[in-house]
């Protein structure tokens, strides 16, 4: 499925904030974001988890029982911060 | 005294663009044209390191590639002396203004940049190097103190050193107390014995007192070694370029200062 509007924003979020060599629209919504597929690493979740943060006031908490599944694909992401936006 | 060997250099600088252009210019045979500093990403780093890495780090690989190139030495083995005044100085800036606004939260990316050797640990991951590395800072002795220290690491260790120095302005307002006039940057791989890439032989020797420091002749390169701490070095490249015989004196601190005798191979 393509990527949703929100989706994409994300994405934009994610190569601005990471400084990407890749662009927006080159992120597969459900391909990995750590390690094998975008190819993130630990300091870029947590660069990642600050900007998110700064962006839609969504706290991403580094003991949270979820992460891999959170930080698993951009839509996963997406997911979880349209659930908790405005909580 | 010490005494090594020169087998390759880097340079990058405002009008001085990596040492093949820029060696006419300060052996004097070419006219100095100033222009902004041509900085460019190492394709030494992995793309995770490339995209963290800020332009002064930038810079420090750019010049250390150089001179690699140049030499018949292996990254991977040599130990590394970087020195510069201010580091990262776009780092600093940026962590002062976070700091400054609440709710102060620090960029990961940038903390990781915040340290000194920064330099050293991008250039350790680039070069696959688990060799000895030393970061330094000496104000506007910083080139004399990283020459000294790469010395006496390859008379006393016996071993290859890559020397690089490197410093980049501040932005406002730091700039204004703290005034670098360009980025510039300059590495030397120095090795205990000569081969047959040896450029040159360098005997340094530390002298208590005040001396005379050496000068550009021309004006441009003369405002640029007073205005960049690791330009101070450029005296040094100067002689290098030359191909003849030469003795420089570079200030170091508390009115001591180096001299250096540089030999062509």
């Amino acid at each position: 499925m393509a990527a949703s509007a929100q989706e994409k924003e994300l994405a934009q979020l994610i190569v601005t904030s990471l400084n990407l060599e890749v662009s927006a629209d080159e992120i597969d919504p459900e391909a990995a974001l750590y390690g094998e597929g975008l190819g993130l690493d630990s300091i870029d979740i947590l660069e990642l988890s600050l900007a998110i943060s700064k962006t839609y006031g969504v706290q991403l908490k580094s003991d949270d029982a979820d992460n891999n599944k959170i930080f698993s694909s951009l839509r996963n992401l997406n997911d979880h911060i349209q659930q908790h936006r405005g909580q | 005294m010490m005494r090594m060997f020169v087998e390759g250099i880097g340079l990058l600088g405002p009008g001085l663009d990596g040492w093949s252009a820029g060696r006419a210019v300060l052996a004097g045979d070419a006219a100095y044209v100033a222009a902004p500093t041509n900085l460019r990403a190492s394709d030494m780093l992995p793309a995770a390191e490339r995209r963290r890495a800020g332009v002064p780090i930038k810079l420090a690989l750019a010049v250390g590639q150089e001179a690699f190139l140049q030499s018949g030495c292996d990254t991977r083995t040599a130990s590394t002396v970087f020195t510069s005044s201010g580091g990262d100085n776009d780092n600093v800036h940026a962590i002062n203004g976070i700091l400054a606004t609440a709710p102060r939260e620090v960029s990961p990316t940038r903390f990781h940049n915040s340290v000194h050797n920064a330099a050293a640990g991008y250039w350790c991951i680039a070069a696959g190097s688990h060799e000895p590395s030393t970061s330094l800072c000496a104000y506007d002795a910083s080139f004399a103190a990283g020459l000294l220290e790469s010395a006496t690491q390859v008379t006393i260790d016996g071993a290859v050193v890559a020397m690089v120095a490197y410093d980049h302005p501040y932005p406002e307002p730091l700039q204004m107390v703290r005034p670098i006039t360009a980025p510039f940057g300059m590495a030397l791989i120095l090795t205990p014995r000569q081969s047959g890439k040896s450029l040159a032989a360098l005997e340094v020797e530390f002298v208590a007192g005040t001396t005379p420091e050496t000068t550009m002749p021309e004006a441009g390169l003369e405002a640029l070694r007073i205005g960049v701490p690791a330009a101070r070095g450029l005296p040094l490249l100067s002689a290098l370029a030359g191909g003849k015989p030469a003795q420089i004196s570079i200030a170091y601190f508390a009115d001591n200062h180096l001299n250096i005798r540089v030999t062509p191979c």
